[in-house]
């Protein structure tokens, strides 16, 4: 037994035999890797480890015995709540306590103040069809429709139809938080009554703790509850329709509509998004790496090789794609307005609408961001900015030119500068540079390309969201804060002082730099000594 | 292998270290296609993995630690034993994952199984005693041979020589002799003859599933010898299991196409669906049921045609020659739900989960006999969901399906009618 055999009967007592365990083939099955959000590189083989127990609790109650039981016995945890985020929700240290929370799935939905009160078990299909149903609708992140919708909710929870409200922090109405002592902690509406209308609550706002721009990855305690705001939705049903894998959402086009636009440059993109949102009009807009065309034309990876191999600099530099969502929230004239102000907006930038699908598979109900591993077998998100569009833009372009240095073990991409959009109406300007490598061959490439993005991050004074939990703390702390380290690292030394909740984050990659030989050359920053957790 | 040579051959794990290792653990293989997602109910398909929880249950812990096994960092136990065959092997996540990625999920799951078997650990003991019943008496129950054939009516009498076939299978010459009785009297008031094989012997579904190849390879060999021995040119079947059996799991077992069979293999509704369209069978007494439709994964999302492949895995994982991946796009999902629109007095409503979505009975593939209680189980979600859309009766294609939600209804003393479709399209004539 990994865990001493009385932790294990005390954890066992808490929410019965069948539903811990820690038998090896079962510990096994929570492995991270090899396969899926940042697996198989360096930072996965080296931190991540199978659990020693994994347990699963159904209610907050239980949860917070269990966290004072590992406290107890020092017996590390981490929450789990579908594994989906790859090796950063996964155990990093030895004997390891995985807390799996798919029980959890309680779900109370407020038609009358458009909001919901879910836990980490449920997932955001889940949530977005309870929602339609009853005509609202919620942002599914770009993590995809399987993302638990507490996690994605603290951890990202944006997507092109973020373009009229931004980040996700505003529409998180109340939390339940264990903290990694066992304290419950209410915030928001949830400290005060079971009305989830409200976001604020008595005393500080404490979501900050969870999140600021991305979350801390579990390493502050354990969502147990969260109510989000919804947001209202025309009418119109989009049906679901066709046999796998060819399924998708009709789109009823008179209230909701998908429109393509080749633009003659960059530049005419983002004046667009401008005046869209000066103009008030689309429920979102955005420009796509070039590639998920070909994902979503192609029957298979070898297809999309085919596709994509037809690419060069040239074709990629001259193709500037915009795709604009319509959505008819209050009546069918509005999207008859809408696209006329659009189409003058466009016709006025030397754009041209392309014939486009009046369908969705995409952000609506994410069912295809699993495809984004079609073609090599390994992908991460190495960084999102949320800046201005001026900010935006340059990120991903100088992302592109730093990527040249890494490519193979990259995914060639012909200089594609990611993904850019704008968010609350043309206020905030997104940034996403994704990559892409074949898993099987040398990839310490792909670690230092992820490092060398923060560095060039600070060199080129480009705001990032990626600190914390995914950089070394002492690369990004001194650069960023100049001491938003020490400051994490004091109220993690508070809430957790037996730093029992998901070790070693917030020093993980500080740990994984120190840990893999093939990264200590990079490393050219100070930092105190840091102690391998196991 | 990760890269280099190749073959779609589940006999070999390595065959599979690719599909495994490249599991994102998105978990499409548990969840019902996200764009069908119905909601808070309901909105898992996989049996295993909605039943234990654990994701070592779900398709994404079964690579995981397959990934082990091949890497010889596994032992062997009873839980590792469970978690291989408390799995109906229905097909679902393996259509969930090819929504979005090329892995070749259910064969993995297959090859782990015949892995455990040639590792002298599996199968479990109770398909140890099918195996026998299957040599012993060339059916699984064991029963006598001699009665193989006791299900015939007295007034229905299979031809000499027919173009069709018709295999009946051990369920429904043994246990369900109404399936049986009901298909042959659709075939006589069609007109079509038939005939029945000189000696009917067991199809090999459960050896195949359990992982018994070297068994049910030799079966495979003895029965298509039989068939091509009477010249048939269509091997007709009442059963979802067997129609996959001989349909896909033959071809892959000794290495040749569906096609190269020498015989067509159907199952009783794509025929009676041809014949209808036709004007040849006419569906005129009225059926006042409401009732709905539960595919069986066999006739399904598991039922396209095998083609052997053999070739490499090269840079980005990509597969030369190209590979016609088998997406359970092209099932026999259509077929029966024409058929029975087309019966006067039907009320089809559809489930929640429907076609590739569809949640298993929870019996086949070996899996009713090792976990009677998960298969009793997954019957019994199954029903709740019959319950939810106000249905009177649940229709199927298979004597398994039929025989589980039957056994599952009446234990908790439902009122709900269980119906095979042949006994529904024989109301109707």
């Amino acid at each position: 037994m990994a865990i001493s055999q009385e932790a294990y009967k005390d954890l066992e007592a808490i929410v019965g035999k069948e539903y811990i365990s820690s038998d090896p083939v079962v510990c096994e099955g929570y492995r991270s890797g090899p396969g899926g959000y940042e697996c198989g590189l360096g930072y996965e083989r080296v931190m991540t480890k199978i659990p020693g127990c994994v347990i699963m609790p159904r209610t907050t109650q239980e949860v917070q015995k269990i966290v004072k039981a590992c406290n107890r016995y020092k017996v590390p945890y981490v929450p789990y709540s579908t594994g989906w985020y790859g090796p950063r929700s996964h155990c990093h240290v030895d004997d390891e306590l995985l807390v799996d929370l798919k029980r959890m799935d309680d779900f109370e939905i407020d038609d009358k103040h458009l909001c919901v009160t879910v836990g980490p078990g449920v997932i955001y299909s889940q949530l977005q069809e309870e929602a339609m149903s009853r005509g609202m609708y919620t942002i599914v992140g770009g993590g995809g429709s399987q993302c638990s919708a507490i996690a994605n909710m603290i951890g990202d929870g944006w997507s092109p139809l973020s373009y009229r409200i931004g980040l996700p922090h505003r529409r998180i109405l109340g939390t339940e938080l264990v903290l990694p002592d066992g304290e419950l902690v209410l915030m928001g509406s949830l400290a005060t009554d079971e009305d989830s209308f409200w976001g604020e609550g008595p005393g500080p706002d404490l979501r900050g703790l969870l999140r600021g721009f991305t979350g801390l990855r579990g390493c502050l305690g354990i969502v147990t509850k969260m109510a989000i705001k919804l947001l209202p939705f025309q009418p119109e049903r989009l049906e679901p329709t066709g046999i796998s894998p060819h399924t998708t959402l009709e789109l009823p086009i008179k209230r909701v509509k998908w429109i393509n636009f080749t633009m003659p440059s960059k530049d005419s993109m983002k004046k667009a998004m401008f005046e869209m949102a000066k103009a008030e009009i689309g429920g979102g807009v955005t420009k796509v790496p070039i590639f998920w065309r070909a994902i979503a034309k192609a029957s298979c990876k070898e297809d999309y090789w085919d596709i994509w191999s037809k690419e060069s600099e040239e074709t990629i530099s001259s193709f500037h794609l915009l795709r604009v969502l319509l959505i008819a929230f209050t009546s069918e004239e509005q999207m008859e307005y809408e696209e006329k102000i659009l189409n003058d907006i466009i016709t006025e930038l030397g754009g041209e609408a392309r014939r486009t699908r009046p369908s969705d598979e995409s952000w609506f109900k994410n069912a295809d961001s699993a495809g984004m591993w079609l073609m090599c077998g390994g992908y991460i998100s190495v960084d999102y900015v949320i800046e201005t569009l001026e900010h935006a833009i340059p990120h991903g372009e100088n992302y592109a030119e730093l990527k040249k240095k890494f490519t193979p073990p990259l995914m060639p991409d012909y200089g594609d500068p990611g993904w850019f959009q704008s968010f609350e109406l043309g206020h905030q300007g997104y940034s996403e540079f994704l990559v892409y490598w074949d898993p099987d061959v040398n990839t310490d490439g792909v670690d230092h390309f992820y490092l060398e993005t923060s560095k060039e991050n600070i060199r080129k004074r480009f705001y990032t969201s990626l600190l914390g939990p995914h950089q070394p703390l002492y690369l990004t702390g001194p650069a960023y804060g100049p001491n938003y380290h020490t400051w994490l690292l004091k109220v993690k030394d508070e809430f957790d002082p037996l730093f029992i909740c998901h070790p070693p984050v917030p020093l993980a990659h500080d740990e994984f730099v120190e840990k893999a030989e093939w990264m200590r050359p990079m490393k050219d920053w100070e930092s105190p000594e840091i102690k391998p957790s196991s | 292998m990760l890269k280099g040579k190749l073959k779609l051959d589940v006999t070999n794990l390595d065959n599979f270290e690719y599909d495994m290792s490249k599991c994102i653990k998105c978990k499409g293989c548990t969840w019902v296609d996200h764009i069908y997602m119905p909601g808070m109910t309901f909105s898992t398909r996989c049996p295993s993995a909605t039943r234990y929880l654990f994701d070592s249950y779900g398709a994404y812990g079964k690579m995981r630690i397959g990934t082990a096994m091949l890497e010889g960092r596994m032992e062997y136990s009873d839980e590792l034993l469970k978690i291989l065959y408390a799995c109906t092997l229905c097909g679902a996540c393996d259509v969930g994952c090819k929504r979005n990625l090329d892995l070749e999920i259910e064969l993995t799951l297959e090859a782990l199984r015949i892995k455990a078997v040639q590792d002298g650990k599996g199968p479990m003991p109770q398909h140890k005693k099918v195996a026998q019943n299957i040599a012993e008496k060339h059916n699984r129950f064991g029963s006598p041979h001699a009665n193989r054939n006791k299900w015939l009516p007295g007034d229905v009498k299979p031809a000499e020589k027919a173009d069709v076939l018709y295999f009946v299978g051990c369920s429904a010459a043994y246990t369900s002799p109404e399936i049986a009785q009901s298909t042959v009297k659709i075939l006589k008031a069609s007109g079509t003859p038939f005939m029945l094989m000189p000696d009917e012997w067991c199809c090999g579904n459960i050896l195949y599933s359990v992982g018994m190849v070297d068994e049910a390879r030799e079966l495979a060999k003895r029965n298509i010898e039989e068939v091509r021995k009477t010249g048939a040119k269509t091997l007709l079947l009442s059963c979802a299991e067997g129609y996959r059996m001989w349909k896909v799991d033959y071809p892959k077992l000794l290495d040749i196409s569906t096609d190269e069979l020498g015989f067509k293999v159907v199952h009783l509704v794509e025929f009676v669906d041809e014949l209808v369209k036709k004007g040849s069978l006419k569906l005129k007494k009225k059926v006042n049921l409401r009732l709905t439709y539960h595919d069986s994964c066999s006739l399904s999302r598991l039922s396209e045609p095998w083609t052997p492949w053999e070739g490499e895995r090269g840079e980005w994982g990509m597969v030369s020659p190209r590979l016609e991946r088998r997406r359970g796009a092209n099932g026999v999902y259509q077929p029966p739900r024409d058929i029975l629109q087309a019966i006067p007095g039907v009320e089809l409503v559809e489930m929640i989960r429907m076609k590739e979505n569809a949640f298993c009975c929870g019996a086949g593939r070996g899996t009713k006999e090792a976990f009677p209680d998960f298969a009793s189980w997954a019957a019994k979600e199954r029903l709740e969901e019959v319950k939810a859309i106000g249905a009177e009766a649940i229709v199927s294609t298979c004597p398994w399906c039929k025989e589980n939600f039957a056994q599952a209804a009446s234990k908790d003393g439902e009122k709900l009618k269980v119906f095979d479709i042949s006994e529904i399209i024989l109301a109707a004539i």
